[in-house]
Parts: structure tokens; sequence; C-alpha cells
């Protein structure tokens, strides 16, 4: 028997494989295995070997995909799941298609945790940037199985091809798993970036990636294979790890979003003996190894608690009137959206004038935040916890703790969706999990209670819009101009490390040099109508509501929630769409169809047309006289990162007491290449669904001071009793060479459409959400 | 001392008897499908069965359970076994838990604990429940509506017509 030694001639400067490397370390008597880790450039390692540290070592054998003797296959992402089920679904889709391996031998994926996957990056555009990564690396490792085969073999690689894990050609044949066996093959692949940035490390170079046409994994409905472990309890959640001599831990939070501590409360020890209090500047909470103490203290501790007073908040009754008269928007430069044509030259027809207005939202996770931090005497540091950018988590923490990010470990487990709220690392409690271990010497577990989830962690930013329509004398759109303004949608400061007065990144201002940190308001919501001869569209931002004047820094901070931004921005420009298409006296849905020159938005449009068997009137809808119910449709667009989405939806509104019930909604969607049908239709139902609650529930009321929306009764959203029919149809267009993507614009386009629906049957406009018997009262009076 | 029945078992806790259920399944117990979620009964992410009923771990104290015979998702196998007369096996789970994997119901799934929870309660009363019963049953037959973020609604529905149908026919896989 031949051993791979003498039968492979890997030379000693490795082989070349599309500019990754393929070389040997050694023969093994028995295992062995192909890894595919980072390539870096010389200086670009030095740079990164802090932030390496206790990651995957990029100078070592370590990997994103490895491929064992028994053929099985391990795959490794620094993205998380948030139920979204890609990781589990669609990353081993394309990795085995791309590979050529059936989808079953990716038997294991390890993903977030900063110490066991590559990466890094935030979990977002899951299919439409991240996948990239996973794709080209096992496009790499075909290529680099191949021209192993082929040396091994003496033949040309190009008479080779891997198929269902089976190389073959030129009269030979072998498992992938044979021809790794007994060797330590390394592959390294080019890479940029940094690990610890906002979107981490990316793949670069270009492997021949396989042709959509020859696709046979890509596309099928395949099953979340975590849903079982999950649903039987044998999967861990973010709350359920324990760690010997653990204390739990209740943060007490400030009176208001700008107050200082004065005087932390007295433990009574008569009652709570177990308990103790640890306060590090303004941040207090109070600990114990029995977790109904922890609570309890807290909550008495709290009442008993002095902070200074503040106001420095808009209220949520006066933000609109704040947003239009007392922000200096000149503050920070303005952006440029769509432009074309000289709109100040047109005069129109008629014209479509209005104010559009979005409350605040809150990502509110039906779990609050929690955390276990675990700080060794040796000063390493472990956080257990939910993070949607685990890597960039890691670096947050090491700044507030002043230590190397090589000291640093996140590790990530299943959690509740938080829906962006995370993307830029923290959640809410894992700074202060860290912090209070520090100062403990003990693991610390804090566990927010739902008021802190709801008043203390970030949330979607409102935004106003002005539109102005001008039509034609054929009722044809002349020209169209919005300005966009709103506060951003991007703070990564973690709250714990602000209180205890530590270092943190910068807050969004002007002149963060970090892109997504900047208070500029950049104009998200591509334009689609593109028969329209002048546009123009103009973003205006400020700074964070109250932070300035907060005693320490807070205010109302803000993040991204679903379609960050566009959410703010599609609202009023569909709205207003339709309202334009009721003042030309046409049919809303047609009116888009004759605005818009890409075919794409008119298929998805024209197939709406027949899914929701779309009846073409101009609005108002015919009226039954006396009818209490005033019955309406309307239609919303939006495209987003490729993705073309179209919802119609039918509402009833009873004018006597403003309620509106959602009885229909219908989605079609043209995402590009559908990787998993099943997988998307699931979220594409949520996401209405989602959505349809923002439109009908959803609004952060606020006082002078603190949030006052802080719990389900005060941030009501949608029940299973309230759920419409449901359509959603997949219409993805033949040729599509793109991976779907965009299937949160689900969550964005039920609101415009049901104010859509709510013109059809009223034929009043209602122009801010959410849709609740009292602001729908008004849009009916007004 | 308190003795509570937890999934069959007979279990000593020594929390006072104030305490609310969930903190002692999760502490003591290491019951952990429980989750906290409001700790007000508002959204159902704790939910337990009582005796066949669904309650509210994170207000109920375990004073008010003593001689009541608790089940959470962890026990539901081993009550569908019971009930069924099925020789104890660790790969099948409780039709409703079967139903829930064949569906994909779950995104993040934090709330599909109680969800179980309450669809089990309903499918040993109602064993063919409508869309209306379904809804009903999440939204109003509980001290609060079931609330799921992801608003999965209608995979739930989905998912308990299916746990009806794998209930009629007898078992799981």
């Amino acid at each position: 028997m031949q051993t791979p030694d003498q039968i492979d001639t890997i030379p000693a400067d490795g082989l070349s494989i599309h500019g990754a490397r393929l070389s040997r370390r050694g023969f093994l008597g028995t295992g062995g295995a192909l890894v595919v880790a980072l390539g870096l450039a010389a200086d670009f390692a030095r740079a990164e070997v802090s932030a390496q540290g206790a990651s995957l070592n990029a100078a070592q054998p370590s990997s994103w995909i490895e491929i064992h003797p028994d053929s099985t296959i391990t795959m490794r992402t620094g993205k998380c799941d948030f139920g979204q089920s890609s990781i589990y679904t669609a990353y081993r889709q394309i990795v085995a298609e791309e590979l050529g391996v059936p989808l079953e031998a990716i038997t294991t994926v390890i993903a977030g945790d900063t110490d066991r996957t590559p990466d890094g990056g935030g979990t977002f555009g899951l299919l439409r940037n991240a996948s990239t990564n996973m794709r080209k690396a096992a496009a790499y490792t075909r290529e680099a199985v191949l021209a192993l085969a082929a040396q091994r073999w003496g033949v040309a690689r190009s008479a080779l091809t891997l198929r269902d894990g089976v190389v073959s050609g030129a009269g030979h044949s072998e498992k992938l798993g044979a021809l790794v066996a007994g060797q330590d093959l390394h592959l390294a692949i080019p890479v940029e970036g940094k690990l610890t940035d906002f979107r981490g490390l990316v793949v670069t170079g270009n492997p021949p990636m396989k042709a959509v046409a020859d696709y046979t994994i890509v596309g099928q409905a395949v099953k979340n294979p975590i849903l079982r472990p999950k649903v039987s309890g044998q999967l861990p959640w973010v709350g359920d790890i324990k760690l010997p001599g653990m204390l739990h831990a209740r943060t007490i939070h400030p009176a208001t979003l700008g107050s200082t501590l004065i005087a932390a409360g007295k433990l009574d020890t008569a009652q709570f003996p177990k308990a103790k209090i640890v306060q590090l500047g303004n941040l207090l909470a109070v600990v114990s190894p029995d977790e109904w103490e922890a609570v309890q203290a807290a909550q008495a501790v709290a009442a008993d608690t002095k902070w200074s007073e503040w106001k420095g908040l808009p209220t949520s009754e006066k933000l609109l009137d704040h947003l239009q008269h007392r922000v200096d928007w000149s503050a920070v430069p303005p952006t440029q959206g769509a432009k074309k044509g000289d709109v100040a030259s047109v005069k129109g027809a008629k014209t479509h004038r209005a104010s559009y207005f979005m409350p605040y939202f809150k990502h509110a996770p039906i779990g609050p935040s929690v955390s276990l931090g675990d700080v060794k005497p040796d000063g390493s540091v472990t956080v257990h916890t939910h993070s949607q950018n685990p890597q960039f988590l890691r670096m947050a923490l090491a700044k507030m703790l002043g230590v190397g990010e090589d000291k640093v470990v996140v590790r990530t487990y299943a959690g509740p969706g938080h829906f962006g709220r995370s993307n830029g690392g923290n959640a809410g409690s894992e700074d202060e999990a860290v912090l209070l271990s520090r100062a403990l010497g003990v693991p610390v577990r804090v566990q927010w209670m739902r008021h802190d989830d709801m008043g203390w962690s970030t949330q979607s930013s409102t935004a106003y819009a002005d539109i102005s329509i001008a039509l034609d004398a054929q009722g044809r759109i002349a020209s169209y101009q919005a300005t966009h303004s709103g506060p951003p949608m991007q703070d990564d400061r973690p709250i714990g490390a602000i209180l205890a007065g530590l270092p943190v990144i910068d807050p969004p201002t002007a002149s963060n040099p970090s892109p997504i940190h900047t208070a500029k308001m950049g104009i998200a919501d591509r334009w689609v109508y593109g028969a329209v001869e002048h546009v123009a569209e103009t973003g205006r931002g400020t700074i964070q509501l109250g932070e300035k004047e907060s005693l320490i820094k807070v205010g109302l901070r803000d993040h991204s929630m679903r379609t960050p931004v566009q959410f703010q921005q599609n609202f009023p420009r569909e709205v207003a769409m339709s309202e334009a298409a009721m003042l030309a006296g046409k049919d809303a849905l047609q009116f888009r169809i004759d605005h818009t020159d890409d075919p794409r938005v008119k298929a998805v449009l024209e197939r709406l047309k027949l899914e929701a068997a779309w009846d073409t009137r101009p609005s108002p809808a015919p009226r039954t006289k006396g009818a209490k119910l005033l019955r309406g449709r309307g239609v919303s667009f939006m495209l987003r990162d490729n993705g073309y989405w179209a919802c119609a939806a039918t509402i009833t509104v009873a004018p006597a007491t403003g309620e509106v019930k959602v009885e229909r909604m219908v989605l079609v969607s043209d995402p590009g290449i559908v990787v998993n049908p099943l997988q998307l239709k699931r979220q594409a139902q949520a996401g209405c669904l989602m959505g349809v609650s923002q439109a009908l529930h959803e609004e952060v009321s606020f006082d002078e001071g603190a949030v006052t929306s802080l719990d389900w009764a005060t941030y009501p959203i949608l029940t299973a009793q309230e759920m419409p029919d449901l359509k959603i149809v997949l219409a993805p267009y033949a040729g599509a060479q793109i991976y779907g993507q965009g299937s949160e614009s689900a969550n964005a386009l039920a609101a415009p459409a049901i104010a859509g629906a709510f013109l059809d049957a009223t034929g009043k406009p209602v122009r801010r959400l959410p849709l609740r018997p009292d602001y729908v009262k008004a849009a009916l009076k007004a | 001392m308190t003795t509570l029945s937890v999934n069959g078992v007979q279990r000593e806790v020594k929390a006072s008897p104030d305490t609310p259920l969930l903190y002692v399944l999760r502490g003591e117990l290491d019951v952990m499908t429980p989750k906290f979620g409001c700790g007000l009964a508002q959204c159902g992410a704790c939910s337990v069965l009582a005796d066949g009923e669904e309650i509210r771990a994170c207000i109920t104290p375990i004073s008010a359970l003593e001689g009541k015979d608790v089940t959470t998702v962890d026990g539901l196998p081993a009550r569908w076994a019971k009930q069924k007369g099925l020789t104890p096996d660790p790969e099948r789970l409780h039709p409703v838990q079967q139903a829930w994997v064949d569906e994909q119901v779950p995104q993040c799934g934090i709330c599909q604990f109680g969800m179980m929870i309450k669809v089990t309660e309903l499918l040993e009363h109602n064993p063919k429940p409508s869309d209306a019963d379904i809804k009903a049953a999440l939204t109003t037959s509980g001290p609060s509506p079931h609330l799921c973020r992801c608003a999965s609604y209608a995979a739930i529905l989905d998912g308990a017509h299916r746990a009806a149908v794998l209930m009629a026919e007898g078992g799981a896989k």
C-alpha cells in the first residue's frame, strides 16, 4: 500500500489555487484534514496580532471549512442566528453547492463565537455580502481538492470534477475524505479588512464559481436542523448558561435618561441576607446567588435610590412639532438622494404636498437582554451572550476595560430576536455583566427586567418627511421632491460603560469617521419610478434627541431595526404615491406601473395585481350607504438589496371607533435566486405580520425625561387574533444571478400598504403611524 | 421545604413558598424551557401546565402548586407517552413539538415554549380546533395574549393543525 507522501507531490512552497495557497504541514498516522484558513499579507498579519489573539489564529491551520477523513465537513462563520435560520440552512446549501458535496455532509456549523470563527462582521445582509465569504471559501476549497487529486493521479486538473463529495475523472474516483486522509493540509485564502471592525474580514480574489444553471442544492426547501433541539429543549439559550459561583445581578438604571446618581438606596440585609449592592459611577446593581432575592432586593433598593432630576426630551406627544420647529437641521450637512432634471422648473397642473411622520419603535425582543460575564484574575474576559456582531462587541468590551482585544472572548447562544439592535455589538447587558464580574471577582449574570429592556435599550429612530408631487395635465407625475429628516440610527455605545464613566466609541455625529456611525441622513430608499423626469431627494440629519443635554450623554439612543432608515423613507414615499394617484384619478397600483421603467418592478406589480385579485379603479372605494365599516385596499413597493417586493393590504375602518382591522395581506417578491423557499416564506410571513404590528400598534411613548413604554401594556404588539389572511408569492425573475435578499422588506411594506388601504376606504390620508384609534379619528376629522 | 411534582418527578424545593415557580424551575431544578419574558404575566414565554391548565410561572408562587402536576416543554414527551401508554423513547417528541419541527414554526423561538404549552392545553380539550379556536386560545384564554415578536403566528397556526393530525393518528415518530 502506498502512503500519501509517496504519491502526492505538493511543492515545498505549496500549490497556487487561484490566488489561495495549498500546503501540507505534514502527514499524520491517522485522521488528517484539509482546513481552510485565513491568508494574510505580512503587514496585515502584524496589524492583526492583537485582535486575532484569542480568535482562530490566522497563522495556524484553523478553518472556515474543515474536511474530515470520513468526508464530513465543519463550517464556521462569525455570523449568528436570530431566527432567520440562514446560517444553518442557506449557508450550508451555498457551501455544499459550491464545494460539490451533499448537504448532509456539512454536519457541524460553528457560529458567532469570537475564538472559534474566522471572519467577524455583523449579522445582517446574510445573503447579500455576508454569504460571499462562505461561498468563496468553498470555491477555493473545491479547487484545492481538485488540484490535490490531479497531483496524486498525475492527470490534468481540468479532467476532474467534484460532485456529491466524490472527485472523479480520467479513470479515477475517490471520496473527498479519502483524498485528505492522513495529511495535515492547509489552504490559506486571501482576505482583507479587520476582524473586529464593524464589517469584519472579507474574502477576496475570484475563484471560479459554479454556474447558477447547474445548481441542485441552492433552491431546495431545506429544513432548519436547529429547530428540533430548540423545541425539545436540548439547545442552551443565552439565559440558561450557569457557571460555578455565579451571582445573579439586577441593574438599577437611572430615573431618567439624563440623571446622575445622588445616593444609592439602602439594602435591608435582614430581609435580603445574601444580597449585595455594587456601585460603579452611575452604574448601580444588586447581586445575589439567589435570583429571586436579587429581583426583590433590587426593587427595594431602586425605590430608595435618589437620582438627579432631568428634563431634556420633547415628549412623544410633541415629537413631530419638535422635529419640525425646534431641531437645527443645518448643523449636520445634508445628503443627496436621487436627483434628475430640475424640480424647481416644474409647474404642475395639480400638486400633492404633505408631511409624514414615523414615531420611535422598539425592537422589543420577547426576552429582555441577558448576559453572563466572567472576568478571571489573570484579566481574561469571557462574556456569554446573544449578539449580532460578536467581534465588534469584543472590540467595545476591550476598549471599555482598557485591555487588549486578545483578552476578550465573546461566546454566543440562541436568544430572542432583536432585529438589528445588536448588529453593532451590544444588545444591552453585556458590558454590565463584565463590569460587575470584574468588580466582584466571580461570574455575574445580568438579566434585564422588562422595564430595563424597554426603557434603557436603543430604539429605532423617529423621522418625518416633506413630500411634494406635481402632476401634469394628464395626471402623470411631473416632478417628485422629498426631504427626509431624522436622528441617526446607529449608537453602538454600551450603556453600562457610559454609566460607569468608562471609554466607549463615539456616538453618531456629523464628523464620526465611521460611515455607519454618522449623524448624516443617507437616502436608503431606492428610487424605482424611473419614468419621472424631475426628481430630488434630500436627507437631513441631527444628533440623537436629548443626548447633548443629558448629564450622562444618553438621551434617546437609537439603533437600526429591520430596513433601518428605508422603513422611515419608504412609508412617506409610498403613501404619497397612493395619494398622488387619487389626486390624479388613477388606480394606485397601475399608477406605480405607469411610472416605472424597470421591468422587474413592473413584473412584480403585475403579479401582485393577479395574486391579490386587485380591482383596478381610482380611490376612494365606492361606499355602501350607511355602512358602519369602510373597506379599502392599498399597495406598496420596496426595492432593497436587489430584492423587489410588493404588497397589497385589505383593511376595514370603523369610523365611529377609529378601529382598523387588517383582513388580508398579499406579498409578491422577486428577490433574485431563492436559496431556500421554505425558510424565505416563513421569514416573509412573520416579517409581514411584524410590519402589521408596527402599522397598527407601535409607538414609543416618553415624557420629558424617560421612556414610558415599559411593558406590553404600554407598548402593545400584534396578537394571534389580529392575524389577517396572508399570502406570500415568491416570483424570482428568470436568469437571476444574485442570492435572494431583503426578506425584511416584508416588514416595511405593511405600513404603507395599510395606509394606502385607509386612504382607499375613507378618502382621507393617514400620514403617521401607528393607525391606532385616536390617531385614526384625528385623521378622519382633518 | 415545598414538594413539587415537575414533569412526573417529585422534587423537594428549598426556596421560600412565595417564590414564583419560574425562578425555582430555572434556578433550583434546572428545568430551563420556561423562559423569562416579562415577569408580569403579559407575554406567555414562561407558561407551564399545572394539572393540564396553562399558567404563568413568572407570577405563580410555588405554594399554589403543591399537589399539582407541573409540566414544562421538557416534560411533554413523557406526558404524551403516559397518556398513550407508549414505551419511553428518548427520540420521540410530543406531537406538538414534532409538528413545530415539521412545519418549521419557530423564528427565534423564545415564545414557542409557551406557545407549545398553550397549544397542548388546547388540543387536550379540543382535538380538532378551527383557526378561530387556535387564535382565541393564544389570545383571550389566558391572563394575557401569548406574544410572538417575530410574529410567527401563521406558522403557529400551521403547527397547531399539524399537531392535531399527529395526535389523532396516535403518535409522533
